[in-house]
């Protein structure tokens, strides 16, 4: 494998959500929009634009950013589950999110039924899967239950049952979100330890986080997207720094509108948690 | 604080514009997604379900699994739901209408059970799609093996009925002819018409969930405009038989009366044009699928 080869290469890529497309769509609602005012630019959201990015063998990737920055519909793109609108994103190896946890389970069958369904559904080899059943019932360790229909499980058992079947296979390129915690003490040091060993055969790491200290102690390289765009990237670093002084930047400006709010006599905004709390 | 470690590895120095040439690239490095169109989607679309197997037999498994889960005599309610409902119609038809039809049972039952498998495979499929939603979102697959696996799973269930109509021979011996070798063929006929159309309403239905209620209604008058509760020739010269000469299903119905009932030949030109028609919808419906496809995950 050349050392120069990149494991992920994104390309302008765009991803965007037609707003009238939403969960409960109807024919009516579409044809009076169709008719009415057809191809107009807001019917779309762009939850990614313009990203443009390069991963090389080794490196792990920082994603900062606010919430609805498009993180989590980055990773969904760099998954494979969510199609390129604009760009493209070509990747090299095998990519796995640790998304799949616990969801996607068909209730009236057995434990093991889902193993060799999700396995299917992975796209993992039957042979494959055959072989690592087993360990992935030990490690899931939910006893005798694993021949039991999956609606007669815990939500924890679910969830040690997802966290085990994503992770049996060590993906090349490794897409992580921090919301990894499940289970109980002795489950989270176990899923602790498989992370760490799928993170040390990885060719690459994508990771999103909130934690700006992991970002500069993990990765070498970050960057940050706000609204769909990533807006700096560099040194882990200088990445944290740009984005916290982004946000004291913005909290200084609300602070001033509000100084000249009160000094032209206006009513403070009403605030959320103000409503919220009384 | 992260729980663990990632490996702190200094990248090899890349310039920002320096593309791997092809020869270099790693083994695998590839389009996340390729953009096909035309026939080449079409053939795309028939490889995924030729490559997965495997996932086609599981689903299909839990399917039928699921749709009698919890129930005191489990599986044997395939055998006897064809019954119940062939019961119902002789009532109708003999008691309720006064039709005297000989061997009325064995006459309604020839074309209800093909149809009650066309009706629940369509509708069950229609819904294949959206009620996969958490796992659409979650893991990168194939999606056209849904609506393939449960029409696949509606054959399975219209073969157990199959069982219940050996039965019915048990009663009407004299009526069993040779030609009832020639059901398969008419089943797959049956078959590729079917497995068309729910590929085409799965995949509308993720955007439009009008289709699952619409189609509700559709079948229910598809089936009393269809040759399942009367013969054919019951509306020679009536406007309501040249309608009937345009649904594929009159031909389909004919053809398995034919060879249960009256123990004669299938209407063989009639099955031919219904599967030239139905491998071009099929082809179509392949089509739309594969370019809808890339949709569902942002819309269900």
């Amino acid at each position: 494998m050349p050392a120069t080869g990149y494991a992920i290469d994104v390309r302008d890529l765009g991803v965007r959500y037609n707003l009238h497309l939403t969960r409960r769509t109807t024919i009516k609602g579409s044809l009076a929009e169709w008719v009415g005012r057809r191809q107009r630019d807001d019917r779309f959201f762009w939850a990614l634009r313009h990203v443009d990015f390069r991963i090389a063998h080794g490196e792990s990737l920082g994603v900062l950013g606010p919430n609805g920055a498009g993180k989590s519909t980055l990773l969904l793109a760099l998954a494979g589950i969510l199609a390129p609108d604009e760009g493209s994103i070509r990747v090299s190896g095998r990519v796995s999110s640790l998304l799949t946890l616990g969801a996607g389970f068909e209730m009236e069958v057995s434990g093991r039924e889902n193993i060799a369904l999700i396995g299917a559904f992975m796209g993992i080899r039957h042979r494959v899967m055959r072989e690592l059943t087993p360990s992935i019932i030990e490690f899931a360790d939910i006893g005798p239950f694993i021949d039991a229909p999956v609606r007669t499980y815990s939500s924890g058992m679910r969830a040690r049952l997802g966290f085990s079947i994503a992770t049996a296979i060590a993906p090349d390129i490794l897409l992580l979100d921090e919301v990894l915690g499940t289970g109980d003490e002795d489950f989270r040091a176990r899923s602790q330890q498989r992370i760490r060993d799928l993170v040390g055969r990885a060719r690459a790491i994508v990771l999103v986080t909130h934690d700006l200290n992991s970002v500069s102690e993990y990765c070498n390289r970050a960057i940050l997207m706000e609204l769909g765009q990533v807006l700096y990237e560099g040194e882990p670093q200088a990445t944290v720094e740009f984005y916290k002084d982004r946000v004291r930047k913005r909290k200084a400006r609300l602070a001033e509108e509000e100084a000249a709010r009160e000094a032209a006599g206006l009513p403070p905004p009403v605030r959320l948690d103000e409503v919220a709390s009384s | 604080m992260l729980p663990f470690r990632l490996p702190m590895t200094t990248p090899a120095r890349v310039a920002p514009d320096a593309r791997p040439a092809a020869a270099q690239r790693p083994p695998g490095f590839r389009e996340l997604f390729m953009r096909l169109d035309g026939v080449r989607l079409v053939i795309r679309g028939l490889q995924d379900l030729r490559t997965r197997g495997r996932l086609l037999q599981y689903l299909v498994g839990t399917d039928l699994k699921r749709t009698h889960a919890d129930t005191v005599i489990g599986q044997l309610w395939w055998l006897i739901d064809p019954f119940f409902s062939m019961a119902i119609y002789s009532i109708l038809v003999t008691v309720v209408f006064q039709r005297s039809i000989p061997d009325a049972p064995l006459f309604l039952f020839a074309a209800i059970l093909p149809w009650q498998w066309f009706s629940t495979s369509l509708l069950d499929a229609t819904t294949s799609v959206t009620a996969r939603g958490n796992l659409i979102r979650q893991i990168q697959f194939p999606k056209l093996v849904l609506p393939a696996a449960s029409t696949l799973a509606g054959t399975i269930t219209f073969g157990f009925g199959l069982l219940s109509l050996a039965v019915l021979y048990l009663v009407y011996p004299g009526r069993l002819s040779p030609w009832l070798l020639t059901l398969p063929a008419i089943a797959a006929v049956q078959y590729v018409f079917t497995l068309a159309l729910a590929i085409l309403f799965s995949g509308l239905n993720a955007f439009y969930r009008d289709v699952q209620n619409l189609l509700r209604h559709v079948t229910r008058v598809w089936f009393y405009m269809s040759p399942a509760i009367y013969a054919v020739s019951a509306l020679k010269g009536s406007i309501f038989g040249y309608v009937l000469g345009l649904n594929p299903f009159t031909y389909i119905l004919t053809s398995y009366r034919n060879v249960a009932y009256y123990g004669t030949s299938p209407d063989w030109i009639g099955l031919g044009v219904v599967l030239t028609v139905s491998l071009v919808l099929l082809g179509f419906s392949i089509w739309v699928f594969k370019r809808i496809e890339t949709g569902f995950a942002k819309i269900l």
